[in-house]
């Protein structure tokens, strides 16, 4: 699944540590999901949605998930 | 996360704990090596009684390295925080669950108590026990490092 997380984080200048701490998670899983080999639970969605300020569907791209 | 902190302290007691007892366990098989009747012993029972001293001192060595590690987290914030994301984390748990965890763990424990008391009586029986255990953790590190890598 394509994300804006890496381009999120360079905007606020933040490293991928600082992101995980800051959300509950590892900086392993944040690089995961970044890169694609890691689909981030609901939960785990929303907390980094909400820790940049938008909806779960502004930082995730779900085009994908709906091809068959 | 206070509520963690009162479970790493209670880590820490438990490893203290496993650390005494280790030491205590290590005395006594030393002991038990030196009053040994060398001269009627086989290779098998050197070789039982080696593989529980190395056990002791593998017990003794994870729990040391443990209250380290603890330790220093629970006077950290940020490290302990680290610590209780890496617990929680939902990949890692993930990762854990596909390579078997926890019954892995606890069927080599199990099998590991079984082969020590297995070996007094037959020796046979000892080697198969910790044969089975070295290949069920040998799949179980294979399959987390494949996880670890895909996903």
């Amino acid at each position: 699944m394509k994300t804006r997380i890496k381009d999120l984080r360079k905007e606020r200048k933040l490293s991928q540590e600082e992101l995980a701490l800051a959300v509950g998670t590892t900086r392993q899983t944040i690089t995961s999901i970044e890169v694609g080999k890691y689909t981030a639970s609901l939960v785990l969605a929303y907390k980094i949605a909400h820790y940049f300020g938008l909806t779960i569907e502004e930082v995730f791209d779900f085009s994908e998930e709906n091809e068959f | 996360m206070e509520k963690f902190r009162t479970t790493v302290k209670r880590r820490i007691a438990i490893s203290s704990g496993m650390t005494f007892i280790a030491m205590v366990l290590g005395g006594i098989n030393i002991y038990s090596i030196i009053i040994t009747d060398h001269s009627s012993a086989t290779h098998s029972d050197g070789f039982v009684a080696g593989f529980q001293f190395g056990l002791i001192v593998s017990i003794f060595g994870l729990a040391v390295f443990d209250i380290i590690k603890l330790s220093l987290a629970i006077n950290d914030e940020t490290k302990l925080r680290i610590l209780y994301n890496k617990e929680h984390d939902e990949r890692l748990i993930a990762i854990r669950n596909k390579a078997g965890a926890p019954m892995i763990v606890i069927t080599s424990i199990m099998m590991i108590i079984a082969a020590i008391i297995a070996g007094y009586f037959n020796i046979v029986v000892f080697y198969t026990l910790i044969v089975a255990v070295a290949a069920q953790l040998l799949v179980s590190a294979m399959v987390k490092l494949y996880c670890m890598k895909t996903m």
